[in-house]
């Protein structure tokens, strides 16, 4: 790689030997071209980029491109159907209804990149929303918010490291051993329920305020233009001085223009977000503003896409995924990655507890029922999103991105009048196809 | 394998051949189970008890865990019970009632275990299944004769399963993925063809058609007839256990001693008295009179019959195993391991809708939504098997095992709910099954360890 001319202009395709192969390359059938290094770490201009980007779609590694396009089909299929799916109030009711989703399948994807899977994820939310709302009963424990959702989380993290271990020491097939957590924690989770209805509901007491809030509360509209610009600003700087950086070491880097188009892609994100956040949504009175669960899913979502791109662990993740053996064989210890992974599938379905708990408000066993049920959501968002069922493919946003689908469909479909169990018919359809998509796209890709 | 066919079977045979084959019984269990199965070669009695120690101390323990478990559980629960009431006859028709669908669905649920597979839609199924037969029996209605809802019912249901195992075998999406999304999907149109949340639909004992569901599981054999039909199958099975052994003798193939035939037949005969027994003890209250064999017994005993000659007998159950065992080595000598596995789903899916009809004719003929919870239904089931001795990892267990299991697991429920555990009572329903099914996983993957056979060495 060193001899790759580094300070030619981005703009310019690079002249001498070595490019003029590279070249060839990239116009080379898509195996030969992915059997070699990415093309589009040797993409030097933004057409480069793009004419290896495509190839690589043409060749199974589609990313995000499925998702967003199933994210305009629904967004424009209901809209054609019920005019009102796109206005301002269903929008925002759509993000606070996706939220669960995405963040139990950005658990979901700390154990499908492992090529395992976790049944258990959905009643582990059930289980740290009824932990969290137990805990700050003023009739009961009466500990602090922030003591109860940090050892509702300690809590679901320890369940994981327990499930972890079976499959990971033990080589327990992982959804044998996450079938039969999940049994046992619906019955511990109505032990703690304690055979009655827990709320949060009550203004009367902070606690319970605060954790009503983390869910239904919101900025001020001004606060959230403020986050926003702080946000894009801080993000965009991050990413330009990175590639700056890059490209003065003479790594690989994505042209500038690409860079560009990245933080203006996120800024107008960013707005269109905000905007509509901001558009007064109450029939009487006002309601507006961005909902603080907006930049709480941000915040998982960057640390996890931090923790799996750019640590050692998130390495190890992927290697195992895509090959165990070898993996094992490079020196990574597979039983202390695999139980890790589970710890944190647990942990953050612990966070989408939270989430639950502060959006259900006052939580029975029925809840846990329709907890558990999440599961099938939060596998079917992350697997549309772009994640492998078979390990070693997939990122974070994979679950965002996919998370939102579901929800659109639920929300779209709730919209319709349509009943909940055939609700379930169209998310297990839309399971299946996506399961489909993943193993003949698979088949495409060159192994 | 050309022991001498003359020798009487008590005798020790003689020759260097012999010789040899004693020697291995004696070698270590690795060495043993290495070769030729010992309990093959094995000519007396004797013998054959060491060959299967051998074989239950290499891991391969076949139903010894099961029914140790059985009668662990049934001296608890006897013992711990108010009244010690749990080993009372009618405690004891009730159970086999309760867990009649567990057995089922548990038989069903083997068949795919046994590729190396898993359906974890036989729960749904079933009960999409039993609301079929019932909406097409309805009087006013469908109204059509009970056997051909019946088979309507089981063809609908193997379309169902076969429609998985396509998408299992051919485009090898992960079978878990597969009937997870069945799962949803029949768990969904189940309520629909219910008629929404609140719906339901039930068969009446008053008209003679609905009637025959309806006593499927609760209609009684009078007594005397049980143990007519009792003694009617302890002498066919019996002699036709005996006359196998004794053609196979005779041609000089390999043949069980004629000791242990014999006692198989008194084993089987035992416990066929032992229940027509129970059964036959008056177990109404006062007034009335309730005794005799119910006739889910005998369906049981047909499907387990069904099952066991179709995976120990046919060439269709040799592949099951043969893939189960190792897919590649079975693919390589000709089978054509897609087609085997769809056929797999589609009977397991079609006993499954038997069982169905089965839990409805139990809950005394009605069907609503909260039946039963078609996910809880698929995790007892698929706990029974492996609890039973089926191996998750595919090519070893049978269906006997999954009647044995499925029966553990419904006298493990019915021993909770005689207890007065008061609000403990629900979370324990959901705790003792995962827990049960996680140490019987456990058991499985430790033993399969031991055993060294298998492609254990997953990383």
């Amino acid at each position: 790689m060193s001899d790759i001319p580094m300070t030619a202009d981005p703009g310019e395709p690079p002249a001498g030997t070595a490019d003029a192969s590279m070249e060839a390359d990239l116009t080379a059938t898509p195996e030969a071209a992915a059997a070699d290094v990415p093309p589009e770490l040797l993409a030097q201009s933004l057409g480069q980029y793009l004419r290896a980007w495509w190839l690589r779609v043409r060749s199974g590694n589609s990313g995000v491109l499925p998702v967003v396009l199933a994210i305009v089909v629904v967004a424009v299929s209901f809209q054609v159907l019920n005019p009102k799916f796109l206005s301002a109030l269903n929008l925002v009711n759509l993000f606070e209804q996706s939220a669960v989703y995405m963040v139990l399948a950005m658990a979901e994807i700390f154990a499908l990149l492992l090529g395992e899977i976790d049944l258990s994820v959905g009643l582990v939310m059930g289980f740290g929303s009824v932990v969290v709302a137990a805990l700050v009963q003023p009739t009961g424990p009466d500990w602090p918010w922030w003591a109860a959702i940090i050892a509702a989380l300690v809590a679901c993290s320890a369940i994981g490291a327990i499930q972890g271990s079976l499959v990971a020491r033990l080589r327990m097939p992982s959804f044998i051993v996450t079938l039969g957590g999940l049994l046992i924690l619906e019955g511990v989770a109505i032990i703690v329920l304690g055979g009655s209805l827990v709320g949060i509901g009550n203004s009367r007491f902070t606690n319970e305020v605060v954790l009503y809030n983390i869910f239904w509360g919101q900025f001020t509209p001004a606060v959230g233009w403020i986050l926003l610009a702080v946000l894009v600003g801080a993000a965009g700087t991050g990413l330009w001085l990175r590639d700056a950086r890059k490209r003065r070491h003479g790594l690989e880097t994505p042209p500038r223009s690409l860079t560009a188009m990245k933080i203006v892609l996120m800024t107008v994100v960013g707005i269109a977000v905000v905007a509509i956040c901001n558009v007064n949504r109450a029939h009487f009175g006002t309601i507006e503003g961005v909902p603080y669960i907006i930049p709480i899913v941000l915040v998982v979502l960057g640390a996890w896409t931090v923790l799996l791109q750019r640590t050692r662990f998130g390495r190890y993740v992927y290697a195992i995924g895509g090959n165990p053996e070898a993996a094992r064989r490079a020196g990574v210890s597979l039983p202390a990655v695999r139980t890790w992974g589970f710890v944190l599938a647990a942990l953050t379905a612990g966070i989408a507890g939270v989430l639950f708990a502060s959006w259900q408000v006052s939580l029975t066993t029925n809840i846990i029922k329709t907890a558990n049920s999440y599961v099938l959501l939060a596998v079917a968002a992350a697997v549309i999103g772009g994640t492998s069922l078979f390990g070693g493919r997939g990122k974070t946003i994979h679950g965002v991105l996919g998370g939102l689908v579901i929800g659109g469909i639920y929300n779209g479909l709730y919209l319709l009048g349509v009943s909940s169990q055939w609700i379930d018919v169209v998310v297990a359809a839309v399971l299946l196809a996506a399961a489909t998509i993943d193993v003949l796209s698979r088949r495409g890709a060159p192994r | 394998m050309t022991a001498g066919p003359a020798g009487t079977p008590a005798e020790t045979p003689a020759g260097t051949a012999d010789a040899t084959m004693v020697a291995d019984l004696t070698a270590a269990p690795e060495a043993a189970a290495a070769d030729v199965p010992p309990e093959i070669l094995a000519q007396s009695l004797g013998q054959y008890l060491r060959a299967w120690w051998l074989q239950v101390r290499s891991g391969n323990s076949g139903v010894l865990p099961v029914v140790l478990a059985m009668v662990v559980v049934a001296i608890t629960f006897e013992i711990i019970t108010p009244q010690h009431a749990f080993l009372r006859p009618s405690n004891l028709v009730y159970i086999f009632g309760l867990s009649t669908v567990y057995m089922v669905l548990a038989m069903a649920e083997t068949a795919v275990l046994l590729l190396g597979e898993i359906d974890l839609s036989v729960g749904a199924v079933a009960l999409f299944g039993g609301v079929i037969t019932f909406k097409l029996v309805q009087q006013p209605g469908l109204g059509w004769p009970w056997w051909a809802a019946v088979l309507a019912t089981l063809a609908c249901c193997g379309l169902i399963g076969a429609l998985q195992g396509t998408l299992a075998a051919r485009l090898k999406i992960p079978s878990f993925v597969v009937s997870l999304g069945g799962f949803l999907l029949f768990s969904g149109i189940l309520v629909v063809v219910l008629g929404g949340a609140d719906g339901f639909v039930n068969v009446s004992s008053s008209v003679s058609n609905q009637a025959v569901i309806y006593y499927m599981v609760q209609g009684l054999i009078a007594p005397v007839a049980g143990w007519a039909a009792l003694a009617v199958v302890v002498a066919a099975a019996g002699t036709a256990l005996w006359l196998r052994a004794a053609a196979r003798r005779r041609q000089g193939l390999v043949a069980p001693p004629a000791s242990l035939t014999a006692i198989r037949i008194a084993l089987v005969a035992l416990v066929g008295v032992a229940v027509v027994l129970i059964c036959t003890v008056n177990r109404g209250s006062g007034l009335v009179t309730v005794e005799g064999v119910p006739w889910v017994i005998p369906i049981v005993l047909v499907v387990l019959g069904a099952w066991t000659i179709l995976l120990q007998r046919t060439r269709f159950g040799r592949y099951v195993y043969a893939i189960g065992g190792n897919p590649e080595a079975a693919r390589r000598a000709g089978v054509s391991v897609a087609a085997i596995r769809t056929w797999a789903f589609a009977l397991c899916s079609a006993t499954a809708g038997l069982g169905g009809i089965l839990l409805g004719s139990f809950f005394f003929g009605e069907y609503s939504t909260n039946t039963a919870d078609p996910g809880q239904l698929v995790l007892y089931s698929v706990a029974a098997a492996v609890i039973g001795g089926v191996s998750l990892f595919g090519g070893r267990g049978k269906a006997l095992h999954g009647v044995l299991g499925g029966l553990l697991i419904g006298g493990i429920a019915y021993g909770v709910s005689l207890l007065n555990l008061g609000t403990l009572a629900t979370p324990l329903q959901y705790i003792l099954p995962g827990g049960v099914l996680l140490a019987a996983v456990l058991v499985d993957v430790l033993s399969r360890r031991g055993s060294g056979s298998g492609s254990v060495s997953r990383v």
